[in-house]
């Protein structure tokens, strides 16, 4: 029969119907499957007919004519034979050293990232997923419409008030104000102790609790945080200021504005939650910490950071209906704003998430993390197939002898899956010995406090036995099943040869893909590494070395004025100035403004420094026209940035002198004495914003002080003294600015550190392979090397016709993974707005190293083999 | 009784065996059920029966010939045992005794035989 010219049935399903089916009627049933497909054929079609065979095919998966279990024409007793099986491999792995070595070694190392990996990722999945009715919780965020679109986690303070009035779906409505980094003071009778919070204080409403699963210890959620001036504290922090007696009752101060008083207890917040404050704040105490804030139409003027409102939604709501009803609030307060705010739902699940909102880590980064764990996995097998089928002609007598004896394939094909089933253990018993040790590295790294308990976590106990299962199966599968199909003949007449073995160029194959992947690691590695340079050390348009800032405290502005001067006067200080912040500081006060008397506001955000005449020559500021503020108490000039000339539409800097600003809501009226030139305020993530600057003593908040650094060692003490007496209720901080810029670079620092250890890890397995793979072809060639240095070959030919082999397959794997890297790291650069051009040198390096590496673990081999006396090498027979 | 086994798919395979006679392979079975009783077969629930009724030998069946829609593979004809036809009868028997043993009142009217 001519098998083109007539369509045939799914060939898959008809292989597996053959593979199932009795033997005894197969062909009778093959015969009636055609026999019907051919009718439908005819009758409606290919399509049709291929549905119907697949059915038919899985239809008749069932008894009575599924081949009954092979009769045992062997009875075997598999007890006896695994136990044989795991005697035999244990052998063979103690025999092979170096061979065992190297195969543990990499998948040990592969696997030890595998549960680290895992442990990383179900972590971060598991954020905030054990309060009750998870999915009916929201969190209500807010877009501000302007020139573009920016994305906000807070929304003015009296939204959550007058939704809980007007609507009804939601049955439980909290607003928590976040603020971070307080101070908090016990004042007892002789004297007072004092503690800074990095992680804040929330004032949090009592149906907080009643959304969110933080159980209590003592105090209930109904009574606890009712009256303003109590507060709850967690265990830890309980027992941090108070010790083992019993916090409640006891009060305490926050920044010295207000003193409350603790009502209850709440059990440690757990690690896989966002909420990370330690105390909490009845709300109501709000109105005396921060009255603007918590003012009922005032609040409606901006947002605040920090400023968060939770709902529960009633069974059955669509947030599309909540979001519906929302845009009326920003009619009905805000009508006149440019800054035009758009409130949405978000879901509980995907706060932990959406970086937008401030989520701490997206899904795409967990995903990407755990294609790198399995990259690493894949690598390993790799170099396990590569090894074992290196291997697999020294045990091809033993197959003879078996078969010989009587094993069928499938024992022998087990046999094999059961030696690497007991390496892989191996290797997963030194993984998970490597992943405790390793643990507190990475906990370090990540800011995280995991811990590693295998045997009370049944789904990391799942997860080490599915990581075994498959990586044995994945590993072992092909030489499993290329030894079990020795021919006994040719295995025991000692003819089996590379040849008949094959699989010479899947092994290759094997290697350019490992190199490929840990060029690919190389080249990120590198790109990032430059980048995170370039931001560190670029200018950014200010002076960011030897300046240190110093909270200015609770002081009134003259007796900071005051100070300021007596700072100048200590010995090893250069200049002063009083300022809000740094030029380049995660804060910024985003203001709207009115330009030159026109009645609209702008349609951008700007973004306000306070700062005295000083700001400009302590941080080298450049002035391109006009001149600097003059020194006042009170907002007189402002200076702009270029950026701000930009978005004014300014042809000239010179134009926008003695035009007019207003800002902060009518409180700042003031000409334009002078244009900056633009200075990155912001990490090289982002654009330049406009700026503004100008004289605010209220804003004031830093001591910006440039330093002598030859004699900081004493200066900053002296300061601190003179600051400890003005401000004795106070916890005296200071921090260089260049460490906080800096930081804003932390995630790539991590990323880098990651990326580091991965290519490490990826190169090392991939010379492993190499290694392996390189002794297996010289012993094959030993004959070769001996013939050819007799002719006169010296041990640099020799080398070089192995070198000329492996730095091919380096080659082709650099073809492969440059285009990739770079496409890779393209995508990765467009998070900053300021960017490196990915350099040819970048290229170079990876493939220049990786072609050394490659060499070098070739070399060690090929000389090894080269130096031996050729007489020897052509003696063996 | 016990030793004639058989169930109500059985019985009508074996039914439509007696009817086709000597042209009873799977497929013409198959064709003639769905039919005469416009019900669909599975070849999976057809071909297990015949190999339950085949082993408890009320079917026996030979290798016919090959066809070209068959792709080259012989048909399997289907006939009855001296057995099989007992136990047809012996439930067709069964059947009738428990109608006779209906009283009138439940089925008034009568049925046609």
């Amino acid at each position: 029969m001519n098998n083109t010219s007539t369509p045939s049935p799914p060939r898959l399903l008809l292989r597996f119907f053959r593979w199932y089916c009795n033997p005894g009627i197969q062909y009778y049933i093959e015969g009636d499957l055609f026999e019907m497909y051919d009718r439908r054929l005819k009758q409606s079609g290919k399509r049709k007919a291929d549905l119907l065979f697949i059915r038919d095919v899985l239809l008749l998966f069932r008894p009575g004519i599924i081949k009954p279990i092979q009769p045992n024409l062997h009875p075997v007793n598999n007890a006896i034979m695994i136990k044989s099986y795991a005697k035999i491999g244990w052998r063979n792995l103690a025999r092979n050293k170096a061979y065992s070595f190297i195969n543990i070694a990499g998948l040990a190392l592969s696997m030890t990232c595998g549960i680290l990996i895992f442990t990383f990722i179900r972590h971060h999945l598991s954020y905030d997923n054990f309060h009750p009715d998870t999915n009916r919780i929201y969190r209500i965020v807010t877009e501000l419409h302007r020139d573009q679109i920016a994305y906000r986690s807070c929304v003015p303070a009296p939204l959550g008030q007058v939704f809980r009035n007007d609507y009804t779906f939601a049955d439980k409505v909290a607003r928590i104000y976040t603020e971070q980094g307080v101070l908090i003071s016990l004042k007892e009778q002789t004297e007072t102790v004092k503690f800074k919070e990095t992680n804040g204080v929330a004032f949090a409403e009592p149906e907080f609790f009643e959304i969110f699963n933080f159980p209590f210890v003592q105090g209930s959620p109904q009574t606890a945080l009712t009256k303003p001036y109590t507060a709850v504290l967690t265990e830890s922090m309980a027992q941090k200021y108070f010790g083992n007696n019993d916090a409640i009752g006891k009060t305490f101060w926050v920044e010295n504005k207000i003193e409350l008083t603790i009502t209850g207890i709440l059990k440690d917040l757990p690690q896989n939650t966002d909420t990370k404050t330690g105390i909490f704040i009845s709300y109501g105490s709000l109105l005396t910490y921060d009255p603007w804030l918590a003012h009922e139409t005032n609040g409606w003027g901006g947002i605040r950071d920090g400023m968060q409102c939770y709902i529960r939604l009633q069974p059955n709501t669509s947030t599309a209906e909540v979001e519906n009803v929302l845009p009326g609030y920003v009619t009905k307060y805000r009508r006149n704003s440019k800054n035009i705010h758009h409130y949405k739902l978000q879901s509980l699940a995907d706060k932990h998430f959406d970086a937008r909102y401030g989520g701490a880590i997206s899904k795409q980064k967990l995903w990407i993390l755990a294609v790198i764990g399995s990259f690493l996995l894949a690598t390993a097998c790799v170099n396990f197939i590569n090894l074992a089928t290196a291997q697999a002609l020294k045990r091809a007598k033993e197959v003879g002898v078996r078969k010989v004896l009587g094993s069928i394939r499938t024992q022998l094909f087990w046999q094999f899956i059961c030696e690497t089933a007991i390496i892989c253990a191996i290797g997963i018993a030194v993984a998970i010995g490597l992943a405790t040790a390793l643990l507190p590295y990475t906990n370090t790294l990540f800011n995280l406090n995991l811990s590693l308990n295998l045997f009370a976590d049944p789904l990391l106990i799942g997860f080490v036995f599915a990581l075994w299962t498959t990586v044995t199966l994945l590993a072992g599968y092909y030489p499993a099943w290329v030894l079990a199909r020795f021919q006994p003949v040719t295995a025991l007449k000692g003819k089996a040869t590379q040849q008949t073995i094959g699989g010479f160029n899947t092994r290759r194959t094997l290697i350019v893909s490992q190199f490929a992947i840990s060029q690919v690691l190389i080249i990120g590695m590198i790109v990032i590494i430059s980048q995170i340079h370039y931001a560190r050390n670029s200018d950014l348009g200010f002076d960011k070395e030897a300046i240190v800032m110093i909270a200015t405290g609770n002081a009134t502005a003259n007796s900071k004025e005051a100070f300021k001067n007596e700072i100048a006067r200590t010995p090893g200080v250069e200049r002063v100035s009083i300022c809000m912040e740094a030029p380049a500081s995660e804060n910024d006060w985003g203001n709207t403004i009115l330009f030159d008397n026109r009645s609209e506001e702008v349609n951008f955000r700007t973004s306000m420094k306070c700062a005295d005449a000083d700001y400009v020559p302590t941080f080298g500021l450049e002035l391109i026209a006009g001149k600097n503020i003059t020194p006042s108490d009170s907002a007189r000039e402002i200076l702009v940035n270029e950026t701000m000339i930009r978005k004014l539409e300014l042809n000239n800097p010179d134009d926008a002198i003695g035009k007019y600003i207003i800002a902060d809501g009518g409180a700042i009226n003031a000409p334009i004495v002078g244009v900056i030139k633009d200075f990155h305020d912001k990490s090289l993530h982002e654009d330049i914003a406009p700026i503004l600057i100008t004289s605010y003593p209220e804003e004031y908040s830093n001591y910006a002080i440039k330093l002598n650094l030859a004699n900081a060692t004493s200066t900053i003490p002296a300061i601190e003294k003179r600051w400890t007496q003005q401000n004795p209720d106070q916890l005296f901080e200071y921090r260089f600015l260049d460490d906080s810029i800096a930081k804003f670079y932390h995630e790539e620092d991590t990323m880098l550190k990651l990326i580091e250890v991965f290519s490490f890890i990826s190169i090392f397995i991939g010379c492993l392979g190499l290694y392996g793979l390189v002794s297996f072809v010289v012993n094959q060639k030993t004959k070769e090397i001996g013939i050819r240095k007799v002719l006169g070959c010296s041990i640099g030919n020799i080398l070089w016709i192995f070198w000329r082999e492996f730095a091919q397959l380096v080659i082709i794997a650099f073809a492969i993974a440059a285009p990739l890297g770079w496409w890779l790291m393209n995508t990765w650069l467009q998070n900053f707005k300021f960017q490196i051009q990915i350099s040819p040198w970048v290229f170079a390096i990876a493939i220049i190293s990786s072609l050394a590496v490659a060499l070098l673990t070739v070399s060690y081999q090929v000389v090894k083999a080269a130096v031996a006396d050729p007489v020897k090498s052509l003696r063996v027979e | 009784m016990k030793q004639y086994q058989l169930g109500e798919f059985e019985e009508i395979v074996m039914l439509t065996i007696a009817i086709l006679n000597n042209e009873a392979y799977s497929v013409s079975i198959k064709d003639e059920i769905e039919a005469r009783l416009s019900r669909t077969v599975s070849m999976g629930a057809l071909h297990t029966a015949l190999k339950r009724l085949e082993d408890k030998s009320y079917l026996k069946s030979y290798a016919g010939e090959a066809t070209t829609e068959r792709a080259g593979r012989p048909k399997q004809y289907f006939e009855l045992t001296a057995l099989g036809k007992k136990a047809l009868r012996h439930a067709k028997e069964t059947r009738d005794e428990l109608w006779q043993a209906i009283p009138k009142t439940v089925f008034p009217i009568t049925l046609a035989h």
